[in-house]
């Protein structure tokens, strides 16, 4: 069967967690990259956060930008930042103006534009509006962090709970590199894209612990909990594949149509860190959340006893028990760990009774 | 399930969805679009440090009105945000200069005699005449008013007459406020009425001392003896100084009333009045914190694009789901127009009767809504294809899936509904509009989940396309090499 086939049928024995050992290493290294990245390229913020005025308006007159720069000069706004689109709008972004100041922008830039007054836009923004909305969305990510933490350690335990946090931060980070690298302009709009984002990366992590709690279950008489991390990562993989690409296809149009070919600006940013994130989202649940969870808890006493256990019983050593050859062992065992969710726990019935753990 | 009750819930889904959404679009209702969509212009002014909130109400109240005169404001949102902070949105305005004049912050008060009273401005009636020469050419007002120009032709609240009107003697820094109340001496005739009692500083009282004395000097009824109370370039009211007040000490600031002639209404003519004299009081505390104006063809540019995006990326997602999923395919793709027209019909009826408008930030809210909700299909297609491929057959896997599938879908959404409220509470401007499409999305994706999916997914499976062939649900399972055997193994071992 070809590895398109198994992974249609949910077949496939992939041992992520022992893939993860180098997978993890690239994450710290991308980590460690954005982090230096972050500091020597601060995030590019939008007048939103920092305050500042932008003219839009569209180049009806045809100026070429040396036009606009000495119209500009003459109303003393030398130091504005002026753009040419592509699509024939003049952009220029100034620091934060009084309002007497922000008219006589206006109309300077429709005068040398071409264009009448009232199709002029403009977006001007104090500087106390921009940190009073950075605050906010500082305040809203630090109590939506908080919140998912004591739901996950309440609907399951705290060491998922910050493995869970561990891959936002990962995908946090991560993003807020790439955007710092590229100089992408962060606005309103990302920091709800990256509130998204959160929000998948963390449905997908509490998708896979759900799977994990379910199979501990059922197999935590025969199987090491790495594998029963395994086990239920490959069960996941399709839904998360899937869901991946059925989210990322209407964003990626988003993307690519709504802001590349028609120049809808305001979209770009936006769509930009929603693709990034929810990429980056089902890989950290799958590459970074699940194998962090799974190495911590084979530290405790009771899965390093499982794990003495299941070696002897398979009449190996215990580094032959690898996660790695595991996968191979399990399609030859007849009550494969494939199974047991369907059989609705009859496969993994223990053969002889233990207290159950969790 | 037997296929009745699945039928049945299946139909009375679909009416509701489809029904719903045809009635509203029949009826002329569409989603209310917000100005970064339509274009129009935003203002977010911000008070002083420790500003009343009582004064932030009066703010947007006169505002409101002063918008409302405006005319061409289809649906005006003035709102205090925070704790010192209003937020004026005028979807639609495309007059930048009257939309910014009505929440000017500048809000200009003054008091200055009245010179006449006429019908139409003397520019017109006289155009070889001597005139003021900032007067407009059309209305032959003066525009913009300067309240110290030594003479200004004015227009009244009504339009209906010109105030020809000297330079001012009082302006609105001169005025500490005003207030309305009921009289009972007051009022034409001693008969009792509505008035309004303006307070003045110290050095505005004796202005107004000297300039009710040199009115006094008229004669009772002549236009000269009125007082013009003007705002913003307009004579909100112009009373005249009673019978009997001495030129010598005109009237005492602490003791004056200004009564409200015979009107339709009164207690709200007052009510305005001390108002405008309240807000003629703050004239420097509002600072333009925010300007945001979209033009009209940017707004239908970004709509367009967002449609555009839309439209494709469900294209797509068809083809993938449909590639995917074979028939169950078709189903989440039904599935979609059923959570669209409750999704879409949530945000008309919000539009209709709270006066919501969908923002960009809210059609991105949607686009991103489309994989909330396939992600639900997809939990449960999956669902029934492990329960399969552990060697059930085909419907008893659908039954089977369905209760695990739909905790996995209520503990996502809830997640994801506890975001989007925690996002509408924290956050501000159009974040909170994300936040709402989200979050009703998270809503009717459980609703649909229940009443569509379960039931239609059942009906599918118990027609010829549930083990017919490649484009059947069966086909969709992928060829089992070995069906059934992991299962029945087990079962025998159990």
């Amino acid at each position: 069967m070809s590895v398109l086939t198994k992974m249609y049928r949910g077949e496939t024995h992939f041992d992520f967690v022992g893939i993860s050992k180098k997978t993890l290493i690239v994450s710290a290294a991308l980590v460690v990259l954005s982090l230096v990245m972050l500091l020597v390229r601060p995030l590019n913020l939008s007048i939103d956060f920092t305050g500042g005025v932008i003219v839009t308006v569209e180049n009806e007159a045809g100026a070429d930008i040396t036009v606009v720069r000495s119209s500009l000069d003459d109303i003393g706004q030398a130091g504005a930042r002026v753009q040419l689109t592509g699509d024939g709008l003049i952009l220029i972004q100034t620091e934060a103006l009084d309002a007497a100041s922000q008219d006589e922008l206006v109309l300077t830039s429709a005068a040398v534009a071409g264009t009448d007054v009232n199709a002029v836009t403009i977006d001007a923004v104090g500087p106390t509006f921009g940190a009073e909305v950075t605050q906010a969305a500082i305040q809203a990510l630090v109590v939506f962090l908080i919140v998912v933490a004591l739901f996950i350690t309440w609907r399951f335990e705290w060491k998922m709970a910050l493995s869970a946090l561990a891959a936002l931060a990962h995908d946090l980070i991560i993003t807020g590199g790439i955007f710092a690298l590229f100089g992408f302009v962060v606005t309103p709009a990302t920091v709800i894209a990256i509130l998204t984002i959160l929000g998948y990366s963390l449905y997908d992590t509490v998708v896979v612990f759900d799977k994990v709690n379910e199979n501990v279950e059922l197999m935590h008489d025969q199987y090491t909990y790495t594998e029963i991390v395994n086990t239920s990562m490959n069960q996941v993989l399709m839904r998360s594949i899937n869901t991946s690409m059925t989210s990322l296809i209407p964003v990626g149009s988003l993307l690519f149509v709504g802001s590349f070919a028609l120049g809808a600006h305001t979209l770009r940013e936006f769509a930009m860190a929603l693709f990034i994130g929810i990429a980056l989202g089902t890989y950290s649940s799958i590459f970074v959340a699940a194998p962090l969870l799974a190495m911590w808890k084979e530290r405790e006493p009771d899965w390093i006893a499982e794990r003495k256990r299941v070696a002897r019983r398979r009449g190996g050593s215990m580094s032959a028990v690898t996660a790695a050859t595991v996968p191979t062992k399990v399609e030859t065992v007849p009550d494969a760990p494939t199974a047991p969710t369907g059989a609705s726990g009859a496969a993994a019935r223990a053969p002889r009774k233990r207290k159950k753990r969790r | 399930m037997s296929r009745k009750k699945a039928l049945l819930t299946l139909l009375i889904t679909l009416a509701i969805a489809w029904g719903s959404i045809g009635a509203m679009l029949l009826a002329g209702w569409a989603p209310k679009l917000g100005l970064d969509l339509q274009g129009g212009f935003a203002v977010v002014l911000v008070g002083p440090e420790g500003t009343d909130p009582d004064t932030l109400d009066t703010a947007v109240e006169i505002m409101r009105r002063r918008i409302e005169e405006l005319g061409s404001v289809q649906e005006p949102e003035i709102s205090v945000q925070g704790e010192r902070s209003i937020v004026v949105q005028l979807p639609g305005v495309d007059d930048r200069e009257r939309a910014l004049e009505a929440v000017g912050t500048t809000g200009e008060m003054s008091f200055r005699p009245v010179l006449d009273l006429v019908l139409e401005s003397p520019a017109l009636t006289d155009p070889e005449g001597d005139h003021p020469d900032n007067l407009d050419l059309v209305t032959g007002l003066s525009d913009p008013d300067d309240v110290h120009a030594t003479i200004a032709y004015l227009p009244s609240e009504d339009g209906a007459f010109v105030y020809i009107v000297g330079p001012a003697f009082l302006t609105g820094s001169d005025m500490k406020g005003g207030r309305a109340q009921f009289s009972g001496t007051g009022g034409l005739g001693g008969a009792g009425g509505w008035v309004v009692v303006p307070e003045f500083t110290d050095e505005g009282g004796e202005k107004f001392r000297l300039a009710t004395g040199s009115l006094a000097t008229y004669p009772v009824g002549a236009p000269q003896r009125r007082l013009a109370i003007v705002v913003d370039g307009v004579v909100g009211s112009a009373p005249e100084v009673a019978a009997g007040v001495s030129p010598d000490e005109g009237l005492d600031p602490n003791q004056v009333v200004i009564t409200i002639g015979s009107s339709e209404n009164p207690q709200a003519e007052s009510e305005d009045l001390a108002a405008i004299l309240n807000y003629g009081a703050l004239p420097t505390t509002f600072e333009r914190e925010r300007v945001e104006s979209v033009s009209a063809s940017l707004g239908a540019d970004s709509l367009k694009a967002g449609l555009i995006a839309g439209l494709l990326g469900l294209a797509l997602v068809t083809i993938y789901m449909i590639i995917y999923y074979r028939v169950l395919g078709v189903i989440a793709m039904v599935g979609l127009t059923v959570f669209g027209s409750l999704l879409i019909g949530a945000i008309i009826l919000l539009g209709e009767f709270q006066g919501t408008t969908l923002t960009l930030a809210g059609v991105t809210g949607i686009i991103v809504s489309i994989g909330i909700t396939l992600d639900s299909y997809i939990v449960y297609f999956e669902r029934v294809k492990e329960e399969f491929h552990s060697g059930r057959p085909l419907r008893p896997s659908i039954d089977h899936a369905y209760p695990g599938a739909f905790s996995t879908i209520l503990k996502g959404d809830t997640v994801t509904f506890l975001a989007a409220v925690l996002l509408w509470l924290l956050a501000v401007g159009p974040v909170k509009g994300f936040a709402l499409t989200l979050g009703i999305a998270t809503i009717v994706d459980v609703f649909v989940s229940y009443y569509y999916t379960r039931p239609g997914t059942w009906l599918v499976a118990h027609s010829a396309l549930g083990e017919g062939g490649w484009f059947s649900i069966r086909g969709a399972m992928g060829k089992s090499s070995q069906p059934s055997i992991p299962a029945e193994s087990v079962e025998v071992t159990s």
